[in-house]
């Protein structure tokens, strides 16, 4: 669970790759270097909490082409760009894209490193946010069918009798339902389980 | 009948000319000469006069011409008859303008003028200098110039000329005429009797004065203006009788007249006749044009010339190097020049013309050397200003690869520092970092190089190089710029090195240039179609290298006119790399053509001799 992250640098120039791996390992973080998008990609990726350090410019698919590639395997390691010569139009791509930064080479130890402590961050955010989701989805998944059925109506804000009515069963009954919901989804209150649906339909939403 | 003939009379003197009718107003001029008509001098004189006497357009000229026969004939008696009949026969063609030549003539005319020719100017010519200053003055219409006689010249010459000389010999004849140059002689020679013994032989017979005459040496010289009679009365033309002194003479002799020279006498300060004659023929034609006699221009004195017989001159052992500039010299025989002068004149000319020729090449040729250099300069800068071009539209790749080294060495020290501070013995690593410091130092520096010695300003090198290698330095930078461009550039080296000779930084800004213009023409096409293939073979003893790209490739009607400087179809494009590029493919002695791919695209080949010096197939180096 609290694994130490792994900054993955992707640049085709073998020095600049062991300078920043040099740097990055002597300031306390692990790194792994890449020769090329393709050399990136073609490794196996451990479950790792990371980031990207990428070259925009290399031979063969560029880093713009790698984190277009990255989103669409759905590998959501945050990307540092770091380029020789960064025109408009490749930083406002990159960004757009979601790049956490544009960096110029020689780019200074503490833009440097700020920014990947950014980058990392924000992937430890985004796991922590997906892991909780990823919780409340299985404990979603533990709910009956008939369960599930009463709990939307529960966060529809609909009534015991209504949800009875709907569901053309004892409001006995949905009284049962309802109390082991609240029990699979841990939650205290009817307001609880309110915040928790809502949680849940963020998640839900790409 | 009658009536008809006057008419056609008439017509006809209407039809002729008119004026011929009319009384035409004849100016008749008289030459009266003192001695005979066949006198060389009178010859001479009579020649110049014609030279020079020219009939104003109204009023034609008639020349009269008596002869005195003075030495012959004179007296009082003589005179009077001649008088009368001169009289008589000019009495229907009366002399607007009388001549006379020498003193006689002149005295008979001032004698009898008045009776003879009253009011007729007289124009005096060849009238010895002295014996006119006798005459006293003379009427104002009685106009012209003395001639100079004086024989004390060619006695100082003679004396000159021949300095081993104690005697000079003096000849003069019995006539009055000859006792007159006797009595000037006599009072000319005086001077010289310091520098020789002067005798004279004068009035003798002719035997005598021959025999004396062959009598003398080397220690004498001999003057003589000839007898006219000698001293047994015969009469001669002073011609003849210098001629057989001349011939008789074991001495060499001088003579007062031109028209001796050829006699066998060496020569001496004479009057030239024929300037006697011009100068009294000019002023005939002033009286006869109506020019007042009293302002009648003319010289003080005919003066006389120096006239010497070359022949007697090398006779004699005279050294023509003391013969002065103006010295009239009869038969020298011609130099060589002189006997071969149209041939001579020839040879000088095709010298001349031979000799302007290679001048006038010379200078061609410096012109054009001139020119070649300027034109050299002038693609130079050329040159330089495309690759300023093109490295301002690689600015952007030039920085990648610059930054690339240095970002490398940042990232080193920074580690290194880091390392530092996190204390422990790790020399082995810092040892690494810095060994990575110093390469990426010289890989940045050496871009650096790269760059300047594509931009500086520079000669053209000719030497070998490798042109894989130079191919490939290319894909460096523009292995980045088409990475910039989202484009694909792939350089195919020959399997074997290919060498050339030349400058390889032209050749490589040549195909830079082609290049990135095939990286523009594939700019915002398909993925798969932005690509740009280099290749580079070898044929037997060319080098094909070869740009191609997948672009649209180039209209057909632009093709014959790619080259052309100021041709181009890319917007805010000067239209200068492709000329330029083929001027400097050019001077390699190679050539650049475009052509279209079989299935897409456009194919730009620069076709190159090789050489069969081993290149140097390494880049250069700091």
């Amino acid at each position: 669970m609290s694994e130490a992250p792994l900054i993955h640098v992707v640049d085709d120039d073998e020095s600049l790759r062991r300078g920043l791996l040099r740097l990055l390992r002597a300031a306390g973080f692990e790194a792994c270097g890449y020769g090329s998008t393709g050399e990136f990609l073609l490794h196996p990726l451990p479950d790792r909490p990371g980031c990207v350090l990428l070259d925009l410019l290399m031979p063969g698919p560029s880093g713009l082409e790698l984190q277009a590639a990255l989103r669409q395997r759905g590998v959501a390691l945050p990307v540092v760009f770091l380029t020789g010569h960064g025109d408009v139009a490749s930083s406002v791509r990159a960004m757009q894209a979601g790049a956490v930064d544009f960096l110029t080479k020689p780019v200074q130890r503490h833009a440097l490193l700020e920014a990947l402590r950014r980058a990392l961050d924000r992937d430890a955010r985004e796991r922590a946010a997906r892991a909780e989701a990823d919780e409340l989805r299985g404990r979603l998944a533990s709910l009956t069918t008939r369960e599930r059925e009463v709990f939307d109506g529960i966060v529809s804000g609909k009534l015991n009798k209504q949800i009875a009515d709907e569901l053309e069963m004892a409001e006995r009954t949905v009284k049962l339902h309802r109390a082991r919901v609240m029990e699979k989804l841990s939650a205290g209150s009817p307001a609880e389980l309110g915040r928790l649906a809502e949680r849940l339909r963020l998640l839900s939403e790409p | 009948m009658r009536r008809v003939d006057a008419w056609v009379l008439a017509g006809l003197v209407a039809a002729t000319d008119l004026p011929a009718v009319a009384a035409v107003d004849v100016r008749n001029v008289l030459v009266v000469y003192s001695n005979g008509r066949l006198l060389p001098a009178n010859v001479e004189g009579d020649r110049g006069l014609h030279q020079v006497v020219r009939a104003p357009a109204d009023h034609p000229v008639q020349l009269f011409y008596e002869f005195l026969d003075a030495p012959r004939f004179g007296g009082e008696a003589h005179d009077r008859v001649l008088a009368a009949y001169l009289q008589e026969k000019y009495a229907s063609r009366p002399p607007s303008v009388v001549v006379a030549v020498r003193q006689e003539a002149l005295g008979f005319l001032l004698r009898h003028r008045p009776g003879l020719f009253p009011g007729v100017p007289v124009v005096h010519a060849g009238v010895d200098r002295s014996a006119f200053a006798a005459m006293g003055p003379v009427p104002a219409d009685v106009v012209g110039a003395p001639a100079d006689y004086d024989f004390s010249p060619t006695l100082d010459l003679a004396l000159r000329w021949h300095p081993r000389a104690r005697r000079l010999v003096i000849v003069t004849g019995a006539s009055k005429p000859d006792r007159a140059y006797e009595e000037q002689l006599r009072s000319e020679a005086l001077p010289f009797e310091k520098r020789a013994t002067v005798e004279f032989l004068d009035g003798r017979p002719t035997p005598e004065v021959l025999r004396r005459l062959g009598e003398l040496g080397d220690d004498a010289v001999v003057f003589t203006p000839g007898m006219f009679r000698d001293g047994e009365g015969r009469d001669l033309t002073p011609y003849d009788s210098v001629r057989a002194m001349a011939a008789a003479s074991g001495a060499p002799v001088y003579g007062a007249f031109s028209t001796q020279i050829g006699t066998g006498i060496v020569g001496g300060y004479m009057p030239s006749f024929e300037a006697i004659g011009r100068e009294a023929g000019r002023t005939v034609n002033e009286l006869v044009a109506g020019g007042e006699p009293a302002s009648v221009r003319r010289p003080e004195v005919v003066p006389q010339a120096l006239n010497v017989d070359w022949r007697q001159l090398r006779r004699w052992g005279v050294d023509p190097s003391a013969l002065p500039h103006d010295a009239v010299v009869h038969f020298r025989p011609p130099t060589l020049l002189e006997a071969h002068r149209n041939e001579a004149i020839g040879a000088t000319a095709l010298l001349a013309l031979q000799a302007g020729l290679i001048a006038w090449l010379l200078v061609e040729h410096r012109r054009r050397r001139l020119a070649e250099a300027a034109e050299q300069t002038r693609r130079l800068e050329l040159a330089r200003a495309s690759r300023l071009a093109a490295a301002g539209e690689l600015t952007g790749s030039i920085a990648h690869e610059i930054n690339q080294p240095l970002g490398a060495i940042l990232s080193n020290a920074d580690a290194a520092d880091l390392i530092l501070e996190s204390g422990g013995d790790r020399r082995q690593e810092l040892r690494g970092i810095l060994a990575d410091i110093r390469r990426d130092d010289l890989r940045a520096s050496e871009v650096i190089r790269r760059l300047r010695t594509a931009l500086a300003k520079r000669e053209v090198e000719r030497r070998p190089f490798e042109l894989n290698a130079a191919v490939s330095e290319i894909d460096s930078t523009l292995g980045a710029e088409a990475r910039r461009r989202q484009s694909m550039l792939t350089v195919r080296p020959a399997p074997a090195p290919v060498p050339v000779v030349g400058d390889r930084i032209e050749i490589q800004q040549v195909l830079v240039n082609l290049i990135l213009n095939a990286l523009d023409a594939v700019a915002g096409l398909p993925e798969e179609r932005r690509t740009v293939v280099v290749s580079v073979e070898q044929h037997s003893d060319r080098a094909d290298v070869t740009v191609r790209d997948r672009g649209r490739g180039i209209a057909p009607e632009h093709l014959p006119r790619l080259f052309e400087a100021f041709f181009t179809t890319k917007r805010g494009g000067m239209g200068l790399g492709l000329s330029i590029a083929r001027t400097l493919v050019e001077v390699h002695g190679g050539r650049v053509w475009a052509e279209n791919g079989q299935d897409e695209g456009a194919v730009f080949h620069v076709e190159l001799p090789t050489s069969r010096e081993a290149a140097d197939s390494s880049p250069e180096h700091p």
